[in-house]
């Protein structure tokens, strides 16, 4: 007698989780250099990453610094290097809002025609199916070092991400508001600005948001390959193998990152929906996990 | 040249099915005529098609079989901007806006045109007029989402009045309103139809209320419109 097969969603994990180990194991040619790996770990982290070169947030030599001592660090090569990523990332993000907004429109296929939907989505495909750290090398071939190329390359990417999450939100809209303005007679584009956009406002807002925060955390390492910011100056001390300094820089990316997270999350907690109901959190719960 | 009766109907509906597939028809009507000015209650059941076969008098779901003929023009061809309004049963307002930029819409459906991004002083003054009309003056400004259910009944109507429709559809617009309020709302828009020659078709789930309110009313069962005969008053019933 045969017993009826159940499958439950556990059984799906599991299957999953043997078939990563399986690809895994097949991946690795010698799982003996693994053995070394800790020992390895502990002597890097000693003899070159700590303790971490704060020589970071001095002024540079050159050019003269002309700050008063009390804010000289503003000359340092990370306070430069971090203004410069969080610029990148904030003109990206606003560039990319502005043309990813239209584009998003005319891809939702409840506003566009389904033709403009599958042109557009395509593009917004194609912009990002490259990660921006390639669209960076390609704008500094192309115009060479600088904020100006990682500004380019943020932005081109950032519009096929954020256009991607503005179409699936204007998607998920509820449609009774295009319905009654489409019995109306409002046209495509009177809909598109006067129902559609107030509509999803919010979630809109909220994604421009996350993704000036995800530009920061991006923009911190396509300065590796010329395009600007913090990741010049990682790059520069990679070179000359100052991991110390690396590991400073790396520290201040992470505590400005934070700080940014965490603004991210309380500017985006006043665009949802259920903005009264979500107590939103204190910076002593944020860093405690207590209130 | 058309009779005087014949161009005074303003929705014609001809042999239509109404559904979602083919294979799963709602109902069916083989004649339904509604003349200008006049007010037409739907009843019956739930789940039965009502709200279905009003989506489907405003072009938003397509017939399964037949013609449907709104303000001269016979869907898919859609009535001229503005003439036909429609209060959907969940209203339909955006939440996150203002109760003027909601009523605005309808404004604009009337007196902008498709292309202008700026609303005219006008519209702004005709939906600030409704507004008023329907008792929320004080709210004007308030997002939609913090309103009651009533004052958002009360917001949907204003839009579709806003639009200074020739036809009216307005599907349970007067449920979740207090008896003050729903016979306030419900006299305006009776006065507009009346004022303005416009016709109304409500769908309505309370047979009592839509007898108050409609010239005619029809009840909607076993898949077909039947006229409504009751003991007490018997309505002439034209399907």
């Amino acid at each position: 007698m045969i017993s009826k097969l159940r499958i439950y969603p556990g059984h799906i994990f599991a299957a999953l989780l043997i078939l990563a180990l399986v690809v895994m194991d097949r991946s690795v040619d010698d799982w003996g250099t693994l053995s070394n790996g800790f020992g390895n770990l502990v002597s890097f982290f000693h003899d070159s990453l700590w303790p971490p070169d704060w020589s970071v947030l001095e002024p540079r030599g050159w050019p003269e610094c002309t700050a008063s001592s009390a804010v000289d660090f503003t000359c340092s090569t990370a306070w430069i290097g971090m203004i410069e990523t969080l610029q990148i990332a904030f003109v990206s993000t606003i560039l990319a809002m502005t043309i990813s907004l239209p584009l998003a429109l005319l891809a939702a296929k409840n506003v566009g025609t389904f033709r403009t939907s599958v042109v557009i989505r395509f593009i917004l495909a194609a912009f990002r199916s490259l990660p921006s750290l390639i669209w960076a090398i390609f704008f500094v071939i192309l115009i060479g070092f600088g904020t100006i190329s990682g500004i380019f390359a943020m932005t081109i990417y950032s519009i096929g991400y954020l256009g991607k999450l503005q179409y699936e939100a204007i998607e998920g809209m509820n449609s009774l508001p295009m319905e009654a303005a489409d019995a109306a007679g409002l046209s495509r584009f009177e809909k598109a600005i006067h129902v559609v956009i107030p509509e999803s406002a919010n979630d809109l807002i909220s994604q421009v948001i996350f993704m000036f925060e995800y530009n920061v955390r991006h923009g911190s390492i396509i300065g590796v390959v010329g395009a600007g910011g913090i990741g010049y100056y990682i790059e520069r001390s990679l070179f000359f193998l100052a991991y110390d300094e690396v590991l400073a820089y790396l520290i201040i990316i992470f505590a400005v990152v934070i700080v940014i997270d965490f603004i991210s999350v309380y500017a985006r907690s006043f665009f949802n929906d259920d903005r009264n109901a979500v107590k939103r959190p204190s910076w002593k719960a944020f860093f405690t996990g207590h209130d | 040249m058309l009779s005087r009766s014949e161009s005074d109907i303003i929705v014609k509906l001809d042999g239509v099915t109404i559904g979602y597939e083919e294979n799963n028809p709602l109902a069916t009507i083989p004649s339904l005529l509604i003349k200008r000015g006049e007010i037409l209650a739907i009843a019956g059941p739930s789940g039965i098609g009502k709200s279905t076969l009003l989506k489907t008098i405003a072009g938003l779901v397509s017939p399964l079989r037949g013609t449907i003929e709104v303000c001269g023009a016979t869907l898919p061809k859609r009535p001229l901007r503005g003439d036909l309004g429609y209060i959907p049963q969940r209203l339909g307002l955006i939440r996150h806006a203002s109760v003027m930029h909601n009523v605005l819409i309808g404004s604009r459906a009337s007196m902008c045109g498709s292309m202008q991004i700026f609303t005219p002083k006008e519209a702004k003054e005709s939906a600030r007029n409704v507004i008023c009309e329907m008792g929320l003056e004080h709210k004007i400004w308030e997002p939609v989402k913090r309103l009651s259910g009533g004052q958002q009944r009360r917001v949907a109507t204003a839009r579709t009045l806003a639009q200074a429709p020739k036809v009216i559809l307005a599907d349970e617009f007067l449920s979740e309103l207090d008896d003050e309020t729903m016979s306030h709302v419900a006299e305006t828009v009776v006065r507009y139809a009346r004022e303005n020659n416009a016709a109304v078709i409500l769908v309505e789930h309370d047979v009592s209320r839509a007898r108050e309110l409609a010239d005619r009313l029809v009840v909607m069962d076993d898949g077909r419109l039947n006229p409504f005969i009751s003991s007490t008053k018997t309505l002439e019933v034209k399907i």
